[in-house]
């Protein structure tokens, strides 16, 4: 039995210590938004914050995660109340396919809760772990960029960024409407 | 222009023309009546279904039933967006279903239900908007009726009728509009009245796929779906000799291990537990000999000897044909290679099934679901309205999901285990079990007259045919069910030797001879293959035939002392669209101008799929290195339903045609496909991506492909970049100065 917090919830898992944690969350938590891209930890598709590390989760044993602190996409936000980086995502249109973007935001939000306005080639950087074959990689830049502008605005002027219900912004926003199996 | 519009016809289009060859079109493209009715999607009683798209309820809620799958490409905005500009309806208002097969969804230019050739808004772009157009006029008949007032006096905005300064909900008027009937052909909007059309506009998926919300295949999950993980012939074609599945057995989690047609599965509780027994696994393979006996290192010879064995078929002639060469003041030769390439969507393929009482319910996100549903029904014994397919969004296509091997294999699997599966493959089967791109090799002779114009162009391509591997599967699953299973497998075996001998397919073609003005034209092909399963990969022929021609002309005119740009557009007077966008990307790029130190550009340009594309790369060379700084791209694609995503689409086509030219190889040692992963099979990340500036010419004609026409130039435009940098001609993909 392996104990961690999941998206604010202290959950249990009853699985082999070997189990990825990508699929304790798909098949164990039924949260589907994590994805399964490569299995070697070279597309990022699996991408969750492990203690707020843009972590691939597709070969991380779920026992390296015990006592540790996991959001998913699904604690980023959600249809009714998107984090600031999401909302960017939604108004660049960045996805096409969709299926690496839950993978893309999770290293865009650690990239942004760690520095909060980066360079052109510091994004570079941080998403290097992460593939889009549709190649969305120029509107990822330009959501990321965008975001971080928001946010520089919003701590200017002392506010808290409407979209994310007063949520300070780069912190995982806790889903109500989140249940765990 | 005679001679440009064969050219302009698109792979999936010949794949119609070419199989109805194959008795008189018995086969593909007819509609099976049978079905007509099964699948359609279930009104309430009092909503109004005006035909197989639309639905509109009393409490006014509108539902578009999406014909095309939505795999990146924007086909669930764009194709809601015409519903909702006749409709007269807020986009973002209407719920958008993927749908399963139904005769009504069959792709006009294809003959089946098949998203791919680029097609979906070209071949939705009237249809839709006059499906859209006549529910709205059957809701104004009605409306009349019911408040008694001419229709002239009614108008419409965001499924609201306004009357005399009062607002009515559509869905007030329903159930006397499904009494009334739907007029035909009610006008439609004029584009100065176009609300939607035409504009900016974000994506209707966006907030789903920027919260994991999004449904993909293998997201589907429910009480009792088991998974499956299969352990295929590592040489494609083979089948089991014999498997020793002792340790396998007794692992956690372990259900069942099946043998089916090509490979073993392992069906458990999880994937992780399938994974973890199929490596337990010990198999013996009988091993199709020929591709087992294909290795990359020395295969290329195989193409080599076709091309100079003079064993041709005649693809196209115009003119004088070869014979003009003659005449030539100086000819231009050389030949131009590219690989076998993987698609590598980022959703690996998978498909769920169950088999129940004598029905069959299948997941997927599929380019053909009528083809899935028509092989699942085979498999099983069963007939096609015994089967249900349920489709989901697609995590990528590029052509590979137009292949139901995947289905196939669960179905299977479901079959023999007796459970209901979820087959998940790993990366490393989707690399090493793909439909390929073709392997190509071609030769050019290009003469040139005594004013240094082009009067004779002459290709001649060796590689296999994409056509007989998917006759395959699409006869196998669309054949009518009265035709007794060996007479499928027979039709189904024909298209080797159709295609392979007797007639050239199309898209072993395409693209190398029909852009550039000509007098004299020849194209002759020859089989060459070694037996690794090809298929449709984005852009298809012209995905290699776009390198070649585009390389070979810079190769001319700068035999000729001319001007790559110039020299283009000297050669495509009876091209108007493919000239326009010429000058466009070199006027943006500043073609000509002055460029920072060490840093050249390379131009190419190509017609595909009844659009026109042309690029200009700007690229330096470091040690060897090169890096691509920036692509300048024009499209015309007649008139833009939504600039956004047409722009989103060409950065797509840039960046995926960016990743094969730099990086994209598939290579075979004794049949067996040598890459596996991201590793050895790499793509661009963002950090290799170069900055794309996408212009759009404005254009009032028919909308025309726009997945697929941003593919082709872009290697060409990095090579022909690439020798003005170095005076090296590139001539082989991927690009390699080393």
């Amino acid at each position: 039995m392996i104990t961690f917090e999941l998206n604010g919830k202290a959950v249990q898992a009853d699985v082999s210590s070997d189990t990825p944690l990508l699929w304790v969350i798909r098949d164990h938590f039924k949260l589907k938004g994590s994805k399964f891209g490569c299995g070697m930890g070279l597309c990022g598709a699996c991408s969750m914050l492990v203690d707020g590390q843009s972590t691939r989760t597709c070969i991380l044993p779920v026992a390296a995660v015990a006592n540790k602190k996991i959001t998913t996409i699904e604690g980023v936000g959600n249809p009714e109340m998107l984090s600031t980086l999401q909302q960017a995502w939604v108004e660049a249109s960045v996805p096409q396919c969709g299926y690496c973007q839950s993978g893309q935001l999770i290293s865009a939000t650690a990239l942004l809760n760690s520095n909060p306005s980066p360079s052109s080639e510091e994004i570079d950087q941080a998403m290097s772990g992460n593939i889009c074959r549709c190649g969305t990689y120029p509107r990822i830049k330009q959501a990321i960029q965008s975001a971080a502008f928001k946010s520089g605005l919003a701590n200017q002027s002392g506010q808290q960024p409407s979209q994310n219900g007063g949520v300070n912004i780069f912190e995982p926003a806790l889903t109500a409407k989140e249940e765990m199996v | 222009m005679s001679q440009h519009s064969e050219g302009l016809v698109s792979s999936r289009r010949s794949f119609l023309k070419n199989s109805a060859m194959l008795g008189g079109g018995l086969m593909i493209g007819l509609p099976l009546s049978a079905c007509a009715t099964a699948g359609f999607p279930k009104a309430g009683d009092k909503d109004f279904q005006p035909d197989a798209f639309l639905q509109i309820t009393p409490d006014n809620q509108v539902h578009f039933y999406m014909p095309r799958s939505e795999m990146g490409q924007g086909t669930y905005t764009g194709l809601t967006t015409l519903i909702a500009e006749e409709l007269d309806v807020e986009p973002a208002a209407i719920h958008v279903h993927h749908v399963g097969p139904l005769s009504d969804y069959e792709n006009p230019e294809i003959g089946f239900q098949a998203t791919g050739g680029s097609t979906s808004m070209r071949v939705s772009f009237k249809p839709l908007r006059q499906a859209a157009a006549n529910a709205r006029r059957a809701i104004l008949d009605a409306a009349a009726q019911q408040l008694n007032l001419p229709i002239a006096e009614l108008t419409t905005e965001n499924a609201q009728v306004f009357a005399k300064g009062k607002a009515f909900n559509y869905g007030e008027f329903v159930v006397v509009a499904a009494n009334l009937g739907v007029p035909d052909e009610a006008p439609l909007k004029r584009p100065n009245e176009f609300k939607y059309m035409g504009k900016d506009r974000p994506r209707l998926d966006g907030v789903a796929k920027s919260t994991g919300t999004a449904q993909f295949g293998l997201d589907v999950d429910f009480e009792g779906l088991h998974r499956a993980v299969l352990v295929r012939s590592p040489v494609a074609g083979g089948s089991v000799k014999s498997v020793d599945d002792g340790s396998a057995k007794t692992m956690p989690g372990v259900k069942k291990i099946v043998t089916i047609y090509n490979g073993v599965a392992v069906v458990a509780e999880s994937y992780w537990q399938a994974k973890q027994a199929s490596l337990a696994l010990s198999i013996e393979w009988n091993e199709p000999e020929k591709l087992a006996s294909f290795s990359s290192d020395t295969g290329k010879k195989w193409f080599e000897d076709a091309l100079n064995s003079g064993d041709f078929e005649e693809a196209f002639e115009d003119g004088e044909g070869k014979d003009g060469l003659e005449k030539a003041s100086k000819v231009y030769s050389a030949e131009y290679w590219a690989p076998y390439l993987a698609h590598s969507t980022m959703e690996p393929m998978n498909c769920a099934v169950k088999i129940e009482d004598g029905h069959c319910d299948i997941w997927v996100g599929c380019q053909t679901p009528d083809v899935a549903r028509g092989l699942a029904a085979r498999i099983c014994d069963l007939s096609i309205d015994e089967v249900t397919l349920h489709s989901t969004f697609l995590g990528g296509g590029f052509g590979r999901r137009f292949n139901s091997d995947f289905v196939a294999e669960a179905t299977e699997i479901a079959k023999a285990s007796g459970l209901a599966i979820q087959l998940i493959w790993s990366r490393e089967d989707d690399t090493r079990h793909d439909f390929y791109r073709p392997a190509s090799l071609a030769r050019f002779e290009v003469g040139v007259n005594k004013d240094g114009m082009i009067e004779s162009w002459t290709a001649q391509r060796a590689g296999p045919n994409i056509m007989p591997y998917t006759l395959d599967e699409v006869v196998d699953g669309k054949a009518p069910g009265f035709i007794p299973n060996g007479l499928v497998d027979w039709l189904s075996k024909r298209g080797y030797g159709l295609f392979n001998g007797l007639t050239v397919d199309h898209s072993s073609v395409e693209g190398l001879y029909e852009d550039y003005d000509a007098v004299n034209k020849d194209v002759q092909h020859v089989t060459v293959d070694p037996g690794l399963p090809v298929g449709f990969w984005r852009s298809v022929g012209h995905s290699f035939s776009g390198f070649f021609k585009e390389g070979m002309m810079d190769e001319v005119a700068h035999g000729q002392k001319q001007d790559s740009v110039a020299y283009r557009l000297a050669h495509t007077k009876n091209n108007p669209k493919l000239n326009g966008v010429i000058k466009l990307a070199a006027q943006k790029s500043q073609w000509g101008k002055s460029l920072p130190n060490n840093h050249f550009h390379g131009v190419a340009c190509h017609n595909s799929f009844e659009s026109s594309v042309a690029q200009v790369a700007e690229v330096s060379v470091e040690n060897n290195e090169i890096k691509i700084h920036k692509i300048t791209c024009a499209v015309d694609c007649g008139f833009v339903v939504n600039p956004d995503i047409v722009k989103a689409q060409m950065e797509s086509g840039i960046i995926f045609a960016l990743s094969a030219a730099l990086h994209g190889e598939i290579t075979l040692k004794d049949g067996k496909v040598e890459q596996s992963n991201f590793h050895d099979y790499p793509v661009l990340r963002m950090a290799q991506s170069p900055e794309i500036e996408v212009h759009i010419v404005t254009s009032d004609k028919d909308p025309s492909g726009v997945g697929e026409p941003g593919v082709p130039p872009v290697a060409a435009a990095v090579a022909n970049a690439v020798f003005a940098a170095t005076g090296k001609r590139l001539r082989s993909l991927p690009l390699s100065l080393s």
